[in-house]
């Protein structure tokens, strides 16, 4: 630790960390373009200038590439480093194309920050003089660039050769005249490729997904956490609701990364960025269905729980428990998975239960962040004991086999859409079970075939908690209330141990995670609260190294 | 003198044999007693410079710095065309003193008839066994490489000129950390000096360091090259002792001023040198101690001569319109100040000048002036500056408002 004097005020700070930093940990804003935490110094927008006194002499230094060191006595208001970041703003603005009200960044842009708190200067320049760069350049799939924008900070030139190692991108040119461009016949096409927008201080890179669809002031945001695989990047979820006439239906606008050091750093993967799309699908079921109610103008949900729980107790008396088999998702969050495994295994007593098959999709694995298992919660349903660990009890391909071979005459599946690996022939003879009751989100063919259909809440439309792949628990939050009928997956099987018998007093995600944190070893000494904002891990599992996300071999 | 043969005859790579024969913290001290000081443009000195290389890190080299582009500076390549064995004797002293493993001469791309001459100096360099490995039958290993530049001014910033030399774009890193003699060429020491920093070594051996020292000043050691040249009759380079009188130059060496006009002002160390009035110029010495008094810098002792029919906001003009188009572009300052200076400056010549517009320029180029990565910034600032300041009336009378 060493002693520093910002503004008047005395703060320790540990070594090896910038002004930029030590000010930040005072509790003081030092303006900047170029220089990010996650990458790099560049040490070129000279937006950070400060005065800093040592060994009785004054100079003017830029706080990105200045180590604190014991006694330094830093002034953010001297008045020529006012002088110089007013300089620096009408520099970078003087020949800025001023499109803020077409800029999709506008409301978040640091020139317009910046240019409130420390600029406020008239403009030199007429028009006519400015110098014209390249407008809507395609960088590739995502991301769009204006050239007038840019302050060439370099942040997405440096993120895409340290962190990617792909360096799509590159300033070319001198002086006026540089502009930031991909490489000749390179298409800025990666799997992390919406960073770069993330990392654009001003309105220079956009994305397409987000070009033009709302202002940034009608958004609001929660923390959450992805669910596009088993890593849980943390994550903010942008919303607008009060604008349902622009863009029908879409809800969710955008998600960001959100800061957590020991899962993603400041990043998300492209897939992770863009699968909100699936909240807002026009195929997500809203309504509740069984096939008795064809023609029936309003199923509602008791009818169908009611007609799962008669054929529960049937098969239970007539066959068994083993005649009955649940097949849930590791899609799921740890509630959802604790009332399932409370309800089926510990009250009914049901043999056969797995969340995982075999031929589920798997995504490509990297260094960086992407995981092969695309489930966010296959950890927490191991943890919570939806394991075929037994012998004689069925792992989620022989339920299936099963079922065909008339072993099974109760099925419930969660999510999976068992048309996927079955044959047409016997994905269709499923449907001759006594009863197959499907929970999920989006219409597939296993409406086609259930006895009961019942929807359930998207993950931004509830509370819950997900178990990563590290054993971190961490929460997601409910942005809106879910579409049409659709429910929390705990709540539905809430109501149907209601109908068999089973109460659970739990009424909220809290009040089941407290419970879960009571009954599960693993989840023990878990609150809540603790799980904002980053996390805590599973009772026993060390915290993983903390591993500075970087491509195997950095370029320097 | 650039055949090996005939730069023997003249004893070349005999003080590289002497040095050889020395420790190298010897040689470091005795170019230091020699009082030679950098010849690139900052003056510094250059055993102080070899001194700083960290003791523990390895590998080591020497960049030879050939990429002169500094408007007025032309000195550097008369010793690349004609001596390049006093050159990579020089270095090669250099090398062993800091005990590196390879030179590299960056030379600018524009010079192709010195960069054959260099090449053809290094092949009968090592055919004749003073390159490569152990020279002159020592255990010292040591090669040397040519590189063109591709016609950068700012490569011939020390940091640049190494980012350039890896393969990237030239543009300067910031310092602290990145000083070449710690963290230089793929991050290991280096040192980065002048082709007639260098060429002065062999010299330094050859005359011993007091006799080398007595040439100049007591600050400045031996010689210097001064690449004379504008408004007057003799233009050319002239190696004369350091502190020599400008006037000399000027009037006796250089023959006068053209058509024995007036004398209104002298550039004294290249186009980014602040300008000296003729008042200013007068009596004072070609030393760097000498001309930072007068206001100026000796830099890399290029001397432009101005004469009264020169206008000096045409004058600043050519000055800003070079410094645009070489500005890196990687500080914000640098980028935009230098174009919009150059905006501002061709308004003023073509009459659309305002008043407002003097005052502009000034703070523009306040506010370049040391606020940047490299010294790229204080180059475009200090003459517009100086202009501006000394000779505000002949900016206030384009001014049409």
């Amino acid at each position: 630790m060493s002693r520093i004097e910002i503004d008047g005020k005395s703060v320790d700070v540990p070594p090896n960390i910038n002004l930029i930093e030590a000010a930040r940990a005072a509790g003081i804003e030092i303006p900047h373009y170029c220089y990010h935490p996650g990458l790099s110094v560049a040490g070129s927008c000279r937006m950070c200038q400060l005065e800093v006194e040592q060994n009785g002499r004054k100079a003017l230094v830029i706080g990105c590439a200045t180590t604190a060191a014991e006694g330094m006595k830093i002034s953010t208001t001297a008045e020529r480093v006012l002088k110089q970041r007013q300089m620096v703003l009408e520099f970078l603005l003087q020949n800025h194309p001023l499109d803020c009200p077409i800029c999709d960044d506008a409301g978040e842009c640091e020139l317009q920050n910046y240019y409130m708190k420390y600029g406020l200067h008239d403009s030199r320049v007429e028009l006519a003089e400015k110098y014209r760069k390249h407008k809507v350049i395609d960088l590739g799939p995502t991301v769009v660039l204006d050239s007038e924008r840019c302050v060439l900070c370099s942040r997405c030139v440096r993120f895409l050769q340290e962190i990617t190692g792909t360096g799509e991108l590159g300033i070319f040119g001198q002086g006026m005249d540089s502009e930031l461009l991909t490489i000749p016949s390179v298409r800025l096409d990666n799997p992390y490729s919406g960073c770069v927008v993330d990392l654009c201080p001003v309105g220079a890179l956009t994305d397409k997904d987000f070009r033009f669809k709302r202002r940034v002031w009608y958004l609001k945001k929660v923390p959450s956490v992805c669910q596009a695989c088993s890593r849980g990047c943390n994550i903010e979820i942008y919303y607008d609701i009060r604008h349902p006439y622009k863009g029908p239906g879409r809800r969710i606008q955008r998600l960001k990364p959100r800061y957590n050091h020991f899962v993603n750093e400041w990043w998300i993967c492209d897939r992770g960025r863009y699968s909100y799309h699936a909240v807002d699908a026009p195929d997500r079921l809203t309504t509740v269905q069984t096939r008795s109610s064809n023609g029936d103008s309003a199923p509602n949900i008791k009818r169908v729980l009611q007609e799962a729980a008669r054929a529960i107790k049937n098969a239970k008396e007539k066959h068994g428990t083993k005649s009955i088999a649940v097949l849930g998702s590791a899609n799921s969050s740890n509630e959802d998975l604790y009332v399932l495994h409370r309800l089926f295994t510990q009250h009914l007593g049901v043999h056969h239960f797995d969340v995982s098959l075999k031929s589920e999709p798997s995504g490509e694995e990297d260094e960086i962040l992407r995981k092969a298992d695309l489930a966010p919660n296959r950890r927490g349903a191991l943890e919570i004991g939806l394991r075929p660990a037994a012998s004689g009890k069925f792992s989620g391909d022989n339920i299936i086999r099963a079922a065909l071979a008339h072993e099974i005459y109760v099925l419930i599946v969660v999510r999976h859409d068992l048309s996927l690996v079955l044959r047409p022939e016997d994905f269709n003879r499923l449907g001759n079970l006594d009863h197959l009751l499907y929970l999920g989100e989006h219409e597939s063919p296993m409406v086609g075939i259930a006895h009961g259909v019942i929807p359930i809440a998207a993950w931004a439309e509830r509370d819950g908690s997900y178990t990563n792949f590290q054993g971190r628990v961490q929460r997601t939050t409910q942005a809106f209330p879910p579409l049409g009928q659709a429910r929390p997956e705990w709540e539905v099987w809430r109501l149907l141990g209601a109908e068999v018998g089973l109460t659970i007093k739990a009424k909220t995600a809290e009040e089941v995670f407290a419970e879960l944190t009571k009954n599960v070893a693993a989840f023990r000494g878990l609150t809540w609260e603790s799980l904002i904002p980053s996390g805590r891990m599973l009772a026993g599992v060390p915290e993983p190294p903390y591993r500075k996300v970087r491509t195997a071999r950095p370029l320097e | 003198m650039h055949r090996l043969s005939v730069a023997r005859q003249h004893g070349a790579y005999e003080m590289l044999q002497k040095a050889l024969t020395m420790e190298p913290a010897q040689v470091v001290e005795l170019v230091k007693a020699s009082g030679l000081r950098g010849h690139g443009g900052a003056g510094f000195s250059a055993s102080l410079k070899w001194s700083f290389v960290p003791k523990d890190k390895f590998p080591r080299y020497v960049i030879v710095n050939a990429d002169e582009s500094e408007p007025g500076t032309f000195k550097d390549r008369l010793i690349l065309e004609r001596d390049p064995h006093a050159l990579l004797e020089g270095a090669l002293i250099c090398a062993w003193a800091v005990q590196a493993e390879a030179i590299y001469i960056y030379i600018r791309g524009e010079y192709f008839y010195p960069t054959k001459i260099v090449n053809q100096a290094i092949e009968e360099a090592r055919a004749n066994g003073l390159l490569g490995e152990r020279i002159l039958g020592s255990d010292f290993t040591c090669n040397a490489h040519t590189h063109p530049g591709a016609g950068m001014y700012i490569c011939g910033e020390e940091t640049g000129l190494i980012e350039s030399l890896e393969g990237k774009k030239g543009q300067p890193r910031f310092k602290p950390p990145y000083y070449p003699a710690a963290i230089g060429l793929w991050q290991v020491p280096t040192i980065v000096n002048n082709v007639e920093t260098l060429a002065a070594v062999p010299w330094v051996f050859r005359l011993g360091p007091e006799e080398f020292a007595a040439l100049g000043t007591p600050k400045n050691g031996g010689t210097c090259l001064f690449s004379l040249s504008g408004c007057v009759n003799n233009p050319g380079v002239y190696e004369l002792p350091m502190g020599f009188p400008l006037d000399g130059l000027i009037h006796n060496l250089g023959g006068g001023i053209l058509e024995n006009r007036k004398l209104k002002a002298v550039i004294p160390g290249g186009s980014s040198s602040p300008i000296l009035t003729a008042k200013e110029a007068r009596g004072i010495r070609l030393d760097f101690e000498s001309v930072a008094a007068a206001g100026s810098m000796l830099g890399s002792a290029a001397v432009m001569v101005v004469d009264e029919t020169i206008s000096i906001p045409r004058l600043l003009l050519w000055v800003l319109r070079f410094y645009a188009h070489e500005s890196c572009g990687q500080c914000t300052q640098c980028r935009e100040g230098t174009g919009w200076m150059l905006r501002l400056c061709k308004q003023l010549l073509e009459g659309k000048g305002k008043s407002r517009d003097l005052d502009d320029l000034y703070e523009i180029a306040d506010a370049v002036d040391g606020t940047t990565i490299c010294a790229f910034g204080p180059a475009v600032a200090w003459p517009t500056k100086s202009y501006l300041k000394k000779f505000r009336h002949e900016f206030e009378a384009l001014v049409r408002e």
